[in-house]
């Protein structure tokens, strides 16, 4: 048995936390996302953030406007709703609430 | 000398090789098929469309203008491979679903396997199973008739993956190998009495 899996699903769990915590800052590019995910070291490939990108958006957590880009084409900028930011906050205790469980346990 | 090919990626033409050109169509390909249970996976084939338009925008110059076949895997790797991709889905790994069949135990057998076979099935202790048939067979004779109609009647576990549906167990490579490990085990045993 390897501790790779466990560590591997414990950040898909917090993926999506994480997504939201980097855009209640600003809005972002998706690939900004992914170099500050990366240097967390919470994602590994790109392709995985364009489904939870969107699959956010739909559920109105997210909005993005198209912005001009030297490099090719339009880029998307995404930004946290207000519904998202309920949301957000919502997962800020949960997160918080998660640590102090953890802690727990592993003071005892 | 290479032929290439002129492909449109989110609304920009690039050259690309003939052999790097088959193994993006391939890529998206794949990808689609792992997006094709998403609502909008025409949305997100976009996007990923449009980043690779870029990604190849920034490997192109004055010098260089045409996509190769190094470039499509450096891109391929930054994206990730499909499965990588849709690993973030942990319905996609369901177990195989176990399914449970009465046979004949040939190695907890007495004299048929089938109290074993039966106790296996209902994951009853054999023992009870055993009682209950002796009960049977004093009380009137019944259970006599009965052994002899199911020992005829229920096959034999005679395979690995017949023993694994016996106890209920998923057939999956995983069990089979450990099955097999304990039954050497037992012989191993057997052999050194």
């Amino acid at each position: 048995m390897n501790t790779d899996n466990t560590k591997a699903q414990m950040r898909k769990g917090i993926l999506e936390y994480c997504i939201l915590a980097i855009l209640s800052r600003n809005s972002c590019y998706a690939v900004d996302i992914i170099n500050e995910l990366k240097k967390a070291e919470v994602i590994v490939v790109e392709g995985t953030l364009y489904p939870l990108l969107t699959r956010h958006k739909n559920a109105g957590l997210l909005s993005y406007r198209w912005e001009e880009s030297p490099q090719g084409p339009p880029r998307k900028y995404y930004e946290l709703t207000e519904l998202g930011r309920i949301y957000l906050s919502d997962l800020d205790r949960a997160w918080e609430e998660l640590v102090v469980s953890v802690n727990q346990i592993r003071g005892k | 000398m290479k032929v290439t090919v002129n492909i449109n990626l989110g609304g920009y033409a690039f050259n690309v090789d003939d052999d790097a050109y088959e193994r993006l169509r391939q890529y998206m390909k794949n990808l689609e098929k792992e997006f094709s249970g998403e609502s909008s996976s025409a949305e997100i084939m976009s996007d990923i469309e449009g980043r690779i338009a870029e990604l190849f925008r920034m490997r192109l110059n004055n010098y260089k203008q045409v996509i190769t076949m190094k470039d499509v895997e450096e891109v391929m790797s930054i994206l990730g491979s499909p499965e990588a991709i849709s690993g973030g889905d942990p319905s996609a790994e369901e177990p195989p679903r176990a399914q449970r069949r009465i046979y004949r135990d040939p190695e907890g057998r007495i004299i048929g396997g089938v109290c074993s076979g039966l106790a296996a099935y209902f994951t009853w202790d054999p023992l009870i199973m055993r009682i209950l048939f002796v009960a049977l067979v004093i009380a009137g004779g019944f259970g006599i008739g009965l052994y002899l109609v199911l020992w005829i009647v229920l096959p034999e576990a005679k395979t690995t993956a017949q023993k694994l549906e016996m106890r209920g167990d998923p057939v999956t490579i995983e069990n089979i190998k450990d099955s097999v490990k304990r039954e050497f085990e037992t012989v191993k045993k057997k052999m050194n009495l």
